[in-house]
């Protein structure tokens, strides 16, 4: 059995008293699992996400990566650990260049300058993106953007990678090019999508999160197939799981 | 394009320009950053009269436009709106100070006119050695200079942070202009019953995505301290021009040379 990566026990979240995002999760994460976190808008996976990575600390429960409790103190020890992708690359890029950017999280562990190249090259290569070091960020398209800011995490090597709807305004190309950089990852994933198809490609484990709390957690071939519960969870089933005349009949192309 | 989008886009046109692969933007940030103080200090220190020693200190702004490669129009475009401020600083210093100090061509000049030119000279002067600066230095190799020269931490933080929010903020703004001028086809401007709504929903969207900018620099180790542009030595080319650079405003500072050049005519 491989090594538990993250444990979350009876996680309960609200932003306001009363309405609870996430009620009682509870699921452990290995090595090396590829997660997707699947649910309607408003079950709470964004909010999951986050809190794993320690943007929310106002919990209740208990979550633990490789060990560590999660909370303030160990903050910057699990930060190391793991790499967030944000939904909107907007808002991961901030730097002048492209370089400058993926450079950004190495040098603040304070690696030595030749192993900074090293890992911007070695993680501009994985999402195929050599050639465009110094380009302005503001002068990438949205693919590309996003591709870069996949590699300012890979650039930092992470033991875990969350990712927050990432195949949201890709077009096929790119969308296929993450996959393969997904599919390359072999550690501890863990994506939040409504892009069902997308899940199909990357994840061998799908948990389905509805008003809080965990309904399914297990295989994506069972749950991805199972038009009944998915509707009730307000999703539909991936478009290459259904027939011509299925999606002639719910009036999907 | 709108003056919002403009404005945008001139910050996004600095940071090109600072990011050259020019000889001058390859220097050390340090070494940019001293001889632009010392430049500074040197062009404020002179006599509130001493119009052509000030005169003659504005060789080395345009040594720098030459040498970086930098338009010297692209400059003033961009500065239209500073460089007029900055005129109009000593703009009484004639009507209050009427005293003659010279005669020419039968003109009368008066230590007011004098110092207001002088003053004016100086404004312009400052601002084009601080536009030289971020024109041939990123702001983050700024902020490192910044930090060698041991201003605090919190400062240099402050700084960065804020030129970040600025194109964050010019970024919402451009999205909130658009979108009211779509809805508000061959209306003028902004209505001015819409600004209060408009420029609160744009300070809170934009103070949204600072926030989550921020977040994404914590989640990379960021612990309020911006780690060194490269931890590349200051090599011998950057003594040289420190030393040249610094030799050539001091004896601009000291000598007035466009008395002394005067001088051979008279």
């Amino acid at each position: 059995m491989s090594h538990i990566h993250i444990e979350v026990k009876d996680l309960t979240f609200a932003y306001e008293k009363e309405h609870k995002i996430l009620d009682g999760v509870t699921f452990t994460a290995r090595e090396q699992d590829a997660i997707g976190i699947i649910g309607a808008n408003g079950a709470g996976k964004s909010t999951l996400i986050r809190i794993l990575v320690g943007l929310l600390l106002s919990f209740e429960g208990s979550v633990r990566v490789e060990e560590i409790p999660l909370e303030k103190a160990t903050l910057p020890r699990i930060r190391e650990k793991i790499g967030y992708v944000f939904q909107d690359a907007d808002n991961q890029l901030f730097s002048t260049s492209v370089y400058e950017d993926v450079a950004f999280g190495p040098r603040n562990y304070g690696l030595p300058e030749k192993e900074v190249d090293r890992r911007v090259s070695l993680a501009l290569q994985k999402v195929r993106m050599e050639g465009f070091e110094k380009k302005p960020i503001h002068k990438l398209s949205g693919g590309e953007k996003k591709l870069v800011s996949i590699a300012t995490i890979l650039s930092m090597t992470p033991d875990i990678l969350l990712m927050d709807e990432p195949s949201a305004a890709l077009d096929p190309r790119n969308r296929r090019n993450l996959i393969r950089i997904l599919n390359e990852f072999d550690h501890l994933k863990i994506l939040t999508s409504h892009d069902l198809d997308f899940i199909w490609d990357t994840c061998s484990r799908v948990i389905l999160l509805g008003e809080g709390r965990i309904l399914y957690d297990g295989d994506p071939e069972e749950i991805l197939r199972d038009r009944k519960t998915l509707e009730e969870s307000g999703l539909e089933l991936p478009l290459s799981l259904t027939t011509r005349e299925e999606r002639a009949a719910s009036g999907r192309n | 394009m709108s003056r919002i989008t403009g404005a945008l886009r001139e910050m996004q046109t600095i940071e090109e320009t600072s990011s050259r692969d020019q000889w001058v933007n390859a220097l050390h940030p340090l070494v940019k950053f001293c001889v632009t103080i010392f430049y500074l200090v040197s062009v404020i220190s002179c006599g509130r009269y001493d119009l052509t020693r000030v005169l003659g200190l504005a060789l080395y702004p345009f040594f720098l436009f030459e040498m970086a490669e930098l338009s010297f129009r692209d400059a003033l475009v961009r500065l239209r709106i500073v460089l007029p401020l900055v005129c109009i600083v000593g703009i009484f210093n004639p009507i209050l100070d009427r005293q003659p100090a010279a005669e020419f061509l039968g003109f009368t000049l008066t230590t007011g006119l004098l110092s207001m030119l002088t003053l004016m000279a100086k404004g312009v002067l400052t601002v084009l050695s601080s536009y030289l600066l971020a024109a041939t230095t990123p702001v983050k190799g700024i902020c490192t200079a910044m930090r060698m020269v041991h201003i605090p931490r919190m400062i240099v933080t402050e700084f960065m942070l804020i030129w970040r929010y600025l194109s964050l903020f010019l970024g919402e703004a451009e999205k909130t202009s658009q979108a009211y001028s779509l809805r508000a086809p061959g209306q003028k401007g902004i209505a001015i019953s819409s600004w209060g709504s408009l420029l609160g929903s744009m300070l809170l969207r934009s103070m949204d995505r600072a926030s989550e900018v921020y977040e994404a620099m914590c989640l990379r180790g960021f612990t309020g301290d911006f780690p060194s542009v490269r931890e590349e030595k200051i090599h011998r080319r950057d003594m040289t021009y420190l030393a040249a650079m610094g030799a050539g405003i001091l004896f601009l500072r000291l000598v007035p040379v466009l008395s002394l050049i005067g001088g051979i005519f008279v």
